[in-house]
Formats: C-alpha cells, structure tokens, sequence
C-alpha cells in the first residue's frame, strides 16, 4: 500500500539556471546514501527564460517513476513557485526566492538573486542553491555537501562551493527540522534511456551512429560524438534526416553494424529510406523516441502517439520489426537484440521509445552478460560460393557478403533478381515478394523463442501497457491494493499474439499515453482482446504514479 | 558472379534510345574502370550507386557491386559506403534531375564535408523516363508535358553552385568526345576527395543537343588556377569547356572527423567492447 519511503525532491527556475543539472546533483546524492531513484526532467523548447523542473523520487526500493507530490520543492523563481504549489505535499517543505517571490508565513524563503550577484555567473549558480537546500534539510554534512559539489559542479568549483556552503548554512539555521532519509544498499549506476540504448548498441557491435538533431533523440547523437574514440562507433550528423537514412543504408553495404534516431517528424522524412532498406535486405536499425505530435508538436514533452505511425512504416510490403522498451534497463538490452535481429533478417527495424524514457535517468545495476546467447546470427556466405545476393532460400534469408570481394554483389531498389540486377519479370517480382514473406514467417519463428512480452506481478486484473508507461504502471501499483499482473509486449511488429491470445477472455484494462487508444485496438485487431478500459493521458506529461492509481481502482472496482 | 571473370558491361538488355549519349558515357566509364584497374583500383573494392531516371540503367549495365538507390539519394548512399569503409573506391551516377533536383541537397554537403567520393551526373537537361518534363538544368523555355508553354523558370548552374560550395574537383565532359570523358573519370576517380563530373548528354528522344554541344564544346588543356576562374568558366555560355575544370587537394570528411579509423576493418572485440561500456558505466556511477 502506500509507500511513505519515496522522497521527492523537486528543483525549478527558469532555462539556464542550473535547473537539470541541480536534478542530477540530487540523484547523485541520494546514490551516495545507496538509494535507488528516477528523475524526470520537463523543459521546455527555448534556451532562456520559461520554466524548466527537474523532479526526483527516491527510495531504498527500485522506483521505476517519478512522483508529483513532492517533499522538498526549491523554486528559483515565483513562477515555479506559483506552478509547483500543488504539487507540495503533505509536510513538505517549500522553498523560494525572496527577490522574486513576496515573503510568505508557510516555507522558507532566501534573497538568492542577491546572493548570486556576487558571482561571475549569477544565473547559472542558482542551481546550486537547489543541491545545497537539498543538503541541508536532509541533514547533510557540510563536508559531504562541499565533495558533490566539487564532483557534479567541477567547472568555477570554488565560486559553486562558496555559494552552496552561504546557502546550506542560512537554511541549517532557519529550518526547525530536517528529513532523515534511510540509508540503503544500492551500488548502481544512473543513466538515462537514451544512454542506456546507446551503450547496449555499442555493446552489441555498433559501427557507426547517424543522426540529425531533433528532440528528444538528439542525445543519443551528442554520447556517440561525446564517445567516438572510446566506444569507435563512428558519429556523424549530415544534412537532413534523408541524408541519415539513406547513408545508413549505404554503410550497411561493406557490412558496417548502424543505427540512427529521430523524433516523428524526422522518422517521416525516412519511411521512403525504410522501404528501401526492405526492398534491398539493408538492416537498418531506427531510433524512434516520440514526443507529442501531430507536426512539430509539443517538443520537448513525452506521448506515445507515434505507435501506428511505427507500425505501418514504408510503403509496399516487406518484414518490418518494431519493439519497445519498457524500462531503462530493457532498452540495454532491446538495442543489442534488435540489431541482431535486423542483421539476421536484413530488414529495417523500428527501437520505438518516448522521451519519458529517453531523457528519464534512473538508478539501475547493468552486468553485461549477454551469456544467454539469442542464436540470432548473421548468415554469411561461403568464400568460394557461387555467390548470389538474393538468393532464393527455404527460410527466405540470402546469405550475405561484404566488398572488398571478387564477387558481384549487387543490392537494388528496383524488383530484381537473386543476382541483384532490376527485373519486371512476372514470376520474378512474385517470388522476390514470396522471399520477403518467408523472411518474415522465419521471423516469427524466431520470435516465439524469445521473451516478447514481459509480465509483472500477479492479479485477477490484467493491465496492458507498453513503452515508457510500463514504468508509470509499475509505480502505480505501489500504492493501491488492486493485485494485477502487468503486461507489456516488447515487439509490437511482429505482434506476439501467441503470448497475448489467452487474454482474448479477460476483462483487461489498457494503459497508454495517447488520445486514440492506439495500443487498445492494437490489441482488438491483432488478438481479439477486447479491452473494458483504456486509460489515456495526452496532455504531453507522463502519468504522475499516485494518480494513475486512483484511476486504476476507478476502472476495476 | 566472379567479378575478374566477367566483362565490365553485363549482357543485361540496353533500352536506351538509339544514339542516346548514355552509350558514350558507358563506354568511357567502361574504359576508366579498366584503367583504374591498371591502377590498382580492382573492381573487387569499386563500389558504384546510381538515383532513379534514365542515368540509373548504367547501375545494370555494369557488372560492377554497390547499391541501386533512390531518386537522387546515390551521392548520399555511396558516402555511407566510403564512410563504412574508407578502404574501398566510390563512384556513383546521377541525372540532372536526381543529382541537381530532389538530391541537391546532398551533393552540396558532400562537396562541403569534401566526402571522398566520385559522382558522374548524367545532365542532359529534362526528366526523360518520365517522358520529357523540364528539369532543373533545362533552359528557359523547354516544352514538355508538364510545361506545354515553355518553362518559365531560370536553369541552375550546378557547377557555379557546386564551387561555392567548395568542391574540390569540378570537370565537365562530353559523350561525343569518348576518349577525353574516359580520361575525365579517370582523373576523378584518382582524385582525393569530392570530385564531380558533369556530363553534357544529349537526349536524342526530348532534348538533341547534339548539335548545339559539338559546336560549342572546347577541351581545356588546363584547369583553372583559383576558384574564381573556374566560376567564369562554368559561366560561359557562347563555349563550353571541358575537361577538369577546378582541382583542389584538401582533407577529406572520414580523416578529419574519424581519423585513422575505418568502422568495419578497425572493429573491438566483444570483450574489448564490454570494457569500453564497463568503462563509461563506472563513470556514471
């Protein structure tokens, strides 16, 4: 039932104070006292001004979301102060900028513009008040204070260590109480999905990252550039997300493992690259994370509008794999997987995720043991084969080989033969068609070996979920009665309606962040399951976890 | 198909027009292959690319590997060749349409990045397998089915475009004169970097200039000395020279942002993966 052991901290002020990174400080915080946390951060679409929060929920046990309800709330500015007063709770403690805000009777206020003008950067170090707030009402040292600043504040260390010890002391002595929070167990290591995906493409043997900036999949491009020479994949950022694609297909020729990303929008700018990348055998993996659309949308928020748009990508017809992560940590492993994958059935594969899960950092322990190996390996051909690059097989899957080579090797866009050269013959165009199809059925072959769907929990209420919002469902449940089993298909194309038929009977509830119920008639169409509720959030924000609980036990009592 | 046991031109049926000015340029295609093979440029690490139109049938003609791409994405694809393996020479084949129209784009960032690629451009002035509409080099005025009055719009002057975007290699040649095109790709296919080499082909079925360019073509002995004389070449109008135009040395895009790499020959191991990424996830606890 309701778990009193979450803490949430939330920090806000305008962009360019320091607002994320006081969010990453608090995470790094509570991981020094061995506590498991998840921080979401919500900007906005502009470089300065507006308002930007940054919110942690911690615990001694895995948090999987963030919460809303929060128990210190630090606001540089009245504006934050103003937004974030419901969202204080019960007990909590407020905090804010009394050269912004009027002095109030509830809370605590400091002249921190003031105090900041001592410094070369008087925006950007407001930030650090929000860690030092944060310090001080946990009953922090001071000592353990000055070393996260000198770690997460590294750059003008002295100016942040002198400003962050100013505040921690005003507050030390203005407060009549501080929060204990229990120490616990937890060695891991924070990340965010984006990090996630890209380390465990890298791990999987990724060659080269291709990408054009658009949120929230810009990160993904900003690590591999950040990490060329020790991860060597290659980063490169052409022209326009055409560009990406169709380099991407091109390297995929002398054999290089390659992966890109990109919003909605971008990803539209490919589809004709996708179908390319069908019609040639050119495994391609594509980073879909989606933001709220139609168009340019609200761009630096989260929804999961984009899940038909994935599905149906490219136009024609050719095996096209899609799978999303439901977890930081799944998206690990998900991106090696689906790189295999594509590999193995030279197809285009869709790593379909939302910034909720992109941009979301959360604690998780990582062993690299891919020890249970999947058997998804790439066909190669014989040296001395009388080669073919389409060649007709019985399990649709022509062996590949990668120039420098004495033999032809020709890939083609047009309808062609095994060799590769164009053709409009009639039986030809079928059995290429044919070959495509039992590329796929070899696929779902494959497919039904492997874990496509995960559950958790267990329940006479069945909740479906899928992508980022398992992580919102799974909060959820810590703090209702209701005992339900969660499940979430990983691979929504091929959908694994072999997993999810024996649902067809159930009264199952379905869980989305889109307006449309995508994931609802996803599973009316493809399993016959008809689901009693479909809970929606479009508003751009993921669900708050307390929230979606009280709408969960609305929907099933 | 062993590629040292085959001829460079397959026996794939030709359906260009008779007298098309594609079979000029085949030929000296044809005959550069062979010569950078002489070289030491094998076919076994030739990889060719060619966009969608009249231009991209030279994609089966030639029994040479690569990728048949999209309208006007070739300059694109064949970069992620190179770039995937820097090991390995690239040449693909545009139109006016492709190259200079839907592909614009990407041939200006790929003479800007100087992507060490070659790009033949079949220009000949409208969109001929979609039977004859104007295209981005057809002269003000040019009738076809989607502008029966005549075009109102100005040509581009790719080339013009292409230097002030700092190629670094800009030549100009002409299927009626075989030999000097062979020597043009050749050339091209040596130089380091981007080169370009915009054909002038006749279309004997929706745009004949064989006549215009026999009396005006000239062959230049040498390429201009700066940029700027190489722009007031491609601007004349009353002759047009051929041959290499502009020729510029200069860093190429895989040296300069991955330098001594090459993504498919350079690979970790697994276990020197894992410690890469054991690496970074200490540092990010």
């Amino acid at each position: 039932m309701e778990d009193e052991d979450v803490f949430t901290y939330m920090v806000g002020g305008k962009a360019g104070e320091g607002v994320k990174k006081a969010g990453t400080a608090a995470t790094d915080l509570f991981l020094d006292l061995g506590r498991e946390s998840f921080q979401m951060n919500d900007y906005q679409s502009l470089i300065r001004g507006g308002h930007n929060f940054s919110v942690v929920s911690t615990s001694i046990r895995e948090v999987y979301s963030h919460h809303m309800e929060a128990d210190l709330i630090v606001n540089l500015d009245e504006r934050s102060r103003k937004i974030h007063e419901e969202h204080l709770a019960e007990e909590g403690l407020m905090f804010y900028n009394l050269d912004d805000s009027e002095e109030r009777d509830e809370g605590l206020g400091l002249p921190l513009d003031e105090m900041a003008k001592e410094y070369s950067k008087p925006d950007l170090i407001k930030g650090v008040a929000g860690i030092a707030v944060l310090a001080a009402y946990t009953g922090m040292d001071q000592k353990d204070l000055e070393d996260l600043i000198e770690k997460e504040y590294s750059r003008g260390v002295e100016e942040n260590l002198s400003f962050a010890k100013e505040v921690y002391k005003e507050v030390e002595e203005k407060i009549d109480k501080t929060i204990n929070l229990e120490k616990g167990k937890t060695d891991s290591t924070v990340l965010t999905g984006n990090e996630s995906l890209s380390l465990g493409a890298a791990a999987g043997g990724l060659d080269m990252y291709i990408g054009y900036p658009m949120t929230p999949a810009s990160s993904i491009l900003h690590f591999f550039a950040a990490h060329k020479d020790d991860l060597r994949v290659m980063p490169i950022h052409p022209e326009n997300e055409i560009a990406v694609a169709n380099m991407a297909v091109g390297a995929t020729v002398p054999g290089a493992r390659v992966m890109v990303g990109s919003s909605g929008g971008g990803l539209a700018l490919m589809e004709e690259t996708i179908s390319l990348a069908g019609m040639t055998e050119a495994p391609v993996l594509f980073v879909l994370s989606s933001r709220p659309g139609p168009s340019t949308g609200v761009p630096t928020y989260t929804e999961q509008g984009d899940l038909s748009f994935a599905l149906n990508q490219g136009h024609g017809e050719f095996p096209l794999i899609v799978a999303s992560p439901g977890s930081v940590k799944e998206a690990f492993f998900l991106s090696k997987e689906m790189l295999d994958l594509v590999w193995k059935y030279q197809t285009p594969g869709i790593f379909l995720t939302e910034k909720h899960l992109s941009e979301s950092a959360k604690t998780l322990g990582l062993d690299l043991d891919f020890s249970d190996e999947d058997g998804l390996e790439t066909k190669m051909a014989d040296e001395d084969d009388d080669y073919k690059r389409y060649e007709k097989t019985e399990d649709g899957i022509s062996a590949l080989k990668f120039p420098p080579s004495k033999d032809l090797i020709k890939w083609n866009s047009y309808e062609h033969d095994e060799l590769g050269y164009t053709t409009e013959d009639a039986e030809t165009v079928k059995n290429m068609h044919d070959k495509r199809r039992e590329k796929n059925e070899t696929l779902i072959l494959d497919l039904k070996d492997m874990n496509t769907v995960n559950e958790f929990g267990e329940g006479d209420a069945v909740i479906f979920t899928f992508g980022s919002t398992t992580l919102s469902v799974r909060e959820a449940l810590k703090f209702t009665d209701i005992e339900a089993k969660v499940v979430q298909p990983v691979f929504l194309k091929p959908f694994p309606i072999w997993e999810l038929e024996r649902y067809m009977d159930e009264e199952v509830i379905v869980v989305e962040q889109n307006s449309t119920g995508q994931l609802a008639k996803l599973l009316r169409e493809k399993c016959g399951i008809k689901p009693k509720t479909v809970i929606r959030k479009y508003d751009g924000r993921p669900f708050g976890p307390r929230k979606l609980a009280e709408k969960l036990e609305g929907a099933i009592e | 198909m062993k590629l040292d046991e085959s001829e460079v031109e397959s026996e794939v049926e030709n359906t260009w027009c008779i007298g098309c000015g594609n079979f000029g340029l085949l030929n000296s295609v044809k005959n550069a292959v062979k010569k950078l093979e002489d070289e030491g440029i094998g076919k076994d690490r030739l990889l060719i690319s060619a966009g969608i139109g009249c231009h991209g049938k030279i994609f089966d003609y030639l029994n040479l590997s690569g990728l048949y791409s999209l309208h006007g994405r070739e300059s694109v694809t064949i970069q992620g060749m190179k770039f995937a393996n820097p090991n390995l020479k690239v040449m693909a084949f545009g139109g006016d349409g492709d190259a200079y129209g839907e592909g614009l784009a990407h041939l200006i960032f790929a003479a800007k990045r100087n992507a060490d690629i070659t790009m033949i451009i079949h220009n000949n002035g409208n969109y001929a397998l979609t039977t004859g509409q104007k295209s981005p080099t057809s002269v003000q005025g040019f009738k076809g089915p989607s502008s029966p009055e005549g075009s109102v719009d100005e040509p581009i002057n790719p080339l013009k475009v292409l230097l002030s975007s700092d190629a670094g290699f800009i030549a100009r040649g002409y299927p009626g004169k075989m030999q000097h095109l062979t020597e043009v790709i050749v050339e091209a296919g040596d130089h380091q970097g981007f080169s370009l080499v915009d054909v002038l082909q006749p279309c004997v079925t929706f745009n004949d200039t064989y006549e215009k360019y026999n009396e005006l073509v000239e062959v230049l002995d040498e390429p201009a000395e700066t940029r700027k004389e190489a722009v007031e070449l491609v601007e004349k109008e009353e002759r047009l020279p051929i041959g290499v135009l502009y020729k510029e040395k200069m860093p190429v895009f895989n040296e300069k942002v991955y330098p001594e790499k090459n993504p498919v020959e350079d690979r970790m191991d697994e276990k020197e993966r894992f410690e890469a990424v054991k690496k970074i996830l200490d540092e990010k606890r």
